[in-house]
């Protein structure tokens, strides 16, 4: 058995990244290098009015005085920031009026991914927004989403189309002083999403941003902004897939939901960067930060993500409940194989009475895999009755792999309930024996069991996404089992 | 020009000062010029712990700044009299009882000391007789890792017990380690160290208690070594009833050998600030730790519990089980870390922290973390944080019990789990009581 999976595991080890193609499309990309001169053009270029180019500004000088950070457990070398270019926007002719205006190359990249872009139209109802290198270039249902009264656009429209909107949310939950990051992300932001929903909205469709890094040496710093009005309701689907290169990518992004009285967001993340070559090299880091913000009584806000892919993924997307009985979920499954280093979990800030939230989190370590769960559960003194759960389950695939489970547990008031439980194994020999006695293969034994572990959190993926998920899942796994 | 005293305290520029504490007829103890030494280069280069320190975050040790403590440099306190103390010790016992005061051995209190074969007891000091080259080897050979409270401890320490059991020896007498601390005018700081080592198939039972005579300011910085050899087991009980004045700081390291057990019932009870360092390390494969604690804190205390056991190699197993209980501006943080190596493979480990709040103004920080480089390996962790279960509570006073009484079964029940480990020993009587008269006080 130990053999036969050492030979497999080579196999997948050795596979290509089966997303790793390079799209040849002229990029307009401005020299490396991070000044207030390149905040200045990024700003111009992007027509950006007088007070974004000050926030961008007081983020970058508030940036200069910080160090980055080290606390967490993964390692990387040093990121030259100045060596980073920090603007590539595809050629615009005219602005692509319809999927027939745009440029072929892309559509036939998307297609190669398998975004089923105008068979979301009939099959799924979702609009896609999607991202190539930091500017918006299809976007589809804009007008029944307007219908609605929905705002999805991208971040630089709203700062044209809906500045007091933006200028009202920007930086409200994570503030550009934040962390490293995020000040990075708030002084350099190309481009990004920005979600309206009015209040007593059920947004009509699910709203999904396909993000691709695609220039060679750009880092990617995306912005999302969504904001969910009184008793309005939206599910916005996030994936994302990059092509194969040898340069580290850095990736930080600032994800941030606000969810007003009554109001639910449902986020959810399949990633499946490009997480470097057998010895590690290349790949994306992928540091982002994600917080919701419950300012409402009753509102709702809940993380679902998938995280299979990056060299580095470091991110803990987290919800501070503020309204009195708001929700916060936070399900995860991160997936950790060859060199790749994951930091991931959440933060349930209980602020508000009867607040509760869930964590459910999934880690799979296999080769050489690291993975790290790192949460915050705080009661705040005022937080009366709020209630926690959260399970952290690790599967051990390999004995050169690691997992490692880091809560933190604060609790100022005493009728607020806190449960942690965590577990770490590897997968059952008698679960396997059971199985192979049924005459399933190892693969198929494995792959059962895996999805099993999972099934909790791919419920609570749209269905699209739960179907690529689990497809993932069974690419980054197969055979890595002994 | 003078120099101003800065009215903290110094804990670098009382290692610069280079005086050590003397044994008995003030001659310094000359084996362990070495380890002082050591501790001292340790201590000087070590930060002094703040929030920033990880280990540190949830424990600010701002009482260091607020008075001058005073290394503890001479000893015996001859005027300490049995009458003075009697009502610390444990009635109907035949226990073997070393008795401290203030960091230093005062024979006087000690009872019951016999020296059977195959059983060696000394002290630092040198007043129980020569301390063997084995023991003297041994001393500072366990501790690793520590933080600038312990390497101070080794340059500072000032007596304590050497306890050597010889291969396949039972000591059936539990061997008590009593400390005795009396507040001073300027606060005294203490280091009492112990060396506690089993070797192959020995057995003992070691129980180390902190009191107090009075109400008075004063800090104990402790260490103790345990050293277990092949097969060996050691019963180590441990109860802090510390004055409500008083800061505790213990450090202990253990080292398991092959197939050797080691449990660890472990009780604080009192002091206005305490932090427990407890490092348990497998060196040998099959060997098992039972690590079990209570923790009270109440009115304005803050009680540190850090726990961290390295499974280094494979087959071995080990349970933590820590109880605390909050009440009045109580602050309680505990934070459990077991450590996996690559190659400890069958690993099993469960830890568990449970915590019942009883005020509205009470602070729970923990933080129970698995790191985990082996994948053949069953380990995990729980924490709950919560108040009485209002359901039993009702039931209770449905009964015609009153609330406070209610209360105080309740919270009795929660901890004897840790403390029930001791059931039948004069201490548990002791504990018992100590704790009930504590829940009750704070209705």
């Amino acid at each position: 058995m130990m053999t036969s999976t050492a030979d497999q595991m080579e196999d997948i080890v050795s596979r290509g990244y089966e997303h790793g193609f390079v799209t040849d499309i002229e990029t307009d990309v401005i020299p490396p290098g991070l000044s207030e001169d390149v905040i200045r053009f990024i700003s111009r270029r992007k027509n950006e009015p007088e007070w974004v180019l000050d926030y961008r500004l007081k983020a970058y000088r508030h940036w200069l005085t910080m160090d980055s950070p080290k606390w967490s457990s993964v390692h990387y070398p040093p990121i030259d920031h100045q060596a980073i270019s920090y603007f590539a926007a595809p050629k615009k002719k005219e602005g692509p009026k319809s999927l027939d205006e745009v440029d072929p190359e892309l559509l036939a990249t998307y297609e190669k991914l398998g975004i089923p872009i105008e068979e979301q139209k009939a099959l799924a109802g979702v609009a896609v927004d999607a991202v190539f290198d930091s500017v918006s270039v299809a976007t589809t249902f804009r007008e029944s989403l307007a219908e609605a009264g929905v705002i999805f656009c991208s971040i630089s429209e709203a700062a044209q189309e809906h500045p007091e909107l933006l200028k009202a949310y920007l930086g409200s939950v994570v503030p550009h002083t934040d962390n490293y990051y995020a000040a990075l992300n708030a002084a350099v932001f190309t481009d990004g999403t920005f979600v309206y929903i009015p209040k007593g909205v059920r947004c009509p469709m699910e709203l999904s941003t396909y993000f691709r890094i695609n220039a060679q040496n750009t880092g990617q710093f995306e912005r999302t902004l969504i904001v969910a009005d009184e008793d309005s309701y939206v599910s916005y689907l996030e994936g994302c897939t990059a092509p194969m290169r040898d340069e580290n990518q850095l990736h930080a992004a600032v994800v941030e939901l606000v969810a007003m009285r009554d109001a639910q967001i449902k986020y959810s993340t399949v990633q499946n960067w490009y997480p470097g070559d057998e010895n590690g090299k290349g790949g994306i880091y992928n540091f982002v930060t994600k917080r919701g913000d419950c300012r409402g009584d009753r509102s709702k806000i809940s993380w679902t993500q998938v995280e299979t892919g990056s060299a580095i993924t470091w991110k803990y997307p987290s919800c501070i409940l503020r309204g009195n009985d708001s929700v916060g979920e936070f399900y995860s499954v991160a997936v950790t194989r060859g060199k790749q280093q994951a930091d991931t979990g959440t933060k349930m800030i209980h602020l508000g009475e009867n607040t509760t939230s869930t964590i459910v989190s999934k880690g799979i370590s296999a080769g050489e895999g690291q993975q790290a769960y790192r949460g915050l559960v705080r009661m705040a003194q005022r937080a009366e009755n709020a209630r926690n759960h959260t399970q952290c389950d690790s599967l051990l695939i390999g004995d050169r792999c690691a997992a490692h489970t880091y809560p933190y547990i604060e609790v100022k008031n005493p009728t607020a309930k806190v449960e942690h439980e965590a577990t770490t194994s590897k997968i059952g020999e008698d679960q396997l024996f059971y199985c192979r006695s049924r005459g399933l293969s190892e693969e198929d034994a494995v792959s059962l069991i895996v999805n099993g572990f999972c099934k909790e959190i791919f419920n609570e993926l749209p269905m699209e996404f739960a179907v690529e998920a689990q497809k993932l899942l069974a690419i980054s796994l197969e055979g890595a089992v002994g | 020009m003078s120099v101003v005293e800065a009215a903290g305290t110094d804990l670098h520029r009382i290692v610069a000062s280079g005086k050590w504490p003397a044994a008995a007829g003030k001659v310094p103890i000359e084996w362990l010029g070495a380890i002082r030494e050591r501790g001292a280069a340790l201590a000087s280069n070590l930060p002094i712990p703040d929030r920033k320190l990880e280990a540190w975050r949830y424990t600010p040790i701002g009482f260091l700044t607020k008075a001058l403590y005073q290394p503890v440099l001479e000893g015996p306190f001859d005027a300490v009299q049995v009458s003075d103390v009697d009502e610390l010790f444990l009635d109907g016992t035949d226990n073997i009882r070393l008795v401290f005061v203030n960091g230093y051995l005062a024979t006087a209190l000690c009872s019951n000391i016999v020296h059977a074969d195959g059983v060696e007891l000394r002290s630092l000091g040198g007043s129980m007789g020569e301390p063997s080259d084995e023991l003297r080897d041994k001393l500072d050979q366990v501790a690793d890792k520590r933080h600038v409270f312990a390497a101070l401890n080794s340059a500072l320490m000032s007596d304590g017990a050497l306890i050597h059991v010889s291969a396949n020896v039972t000591e059936k007498r539990p061997i008590e380690l009593l400390h005795i601390s009396l507040g001073l005018e300027q606060p005294p700081m203490c280091h009492p160290r112990h060396l506690i080592v089993l070797e192959s198939g020995a057995s003992a039972e070691v129980i180390e208690r902190y009191c107090a005579i009075g109400d008075g300011a004063y800090f104990n910085n402790a260490l103790i070594e345990v050293s277990l050899g092949a097969g060996s087991r050691l019963r180590h009980v441990r109860s802090q009833e510390e004055s409500a004045k008083a800061q505790h700081l213990s450090d202990l390291h253990v080292r398991l050998g092959t197939e050797s057990r080691y449990a660890l019932t472990s009780v604080a009870l009192g002091s206005a600030w305490s932090r427990t360092d407890i490092r348990v390390k497998f060196a040998g494969e099959g060997a098992h730790a039972e690590l079990d604690g209570l923790i009270l804190a109440r009115d304005r205390q803050l009680n540190d519990v850090h726990l961290s056991v390295h499974h280094d190699v494979p087959n071995c197993t080990s349970r933590e089980t820590f109880k605390g209980i909050l009440d009045g501006k109580g602050k309680l943080v505990f934070d459990g870390y077991i450590h996996v190596a690559q190659d400890a493979q069958k690993t099993d480990a469960v830890l568990a922290n449970d915590n019942l709040m009883l005020s509205r103004s009470a602070e729970v920080d923990t933080k129970p973390q698995l790191e985990i480089y082996a994948d053949d390996v069953k380990c995990s962790h729980g924490t709950t944080v919560g108040e009485l279960d209002q359901d039993m509570l009702f039931y209770l006073r449905s009964r015609g019990i009153p609330l406070a009484r209610a209360r105080q079964m309740l919270c009795q029940g929660f901890a004897e789990e840790v403390f029930g480990r001791i059931v039948g020993t004069p201490l548990y009587d002791r504990i018992r009581r100590l704790l009930a008269a504590r829940l009750y006080e704070t209705e």
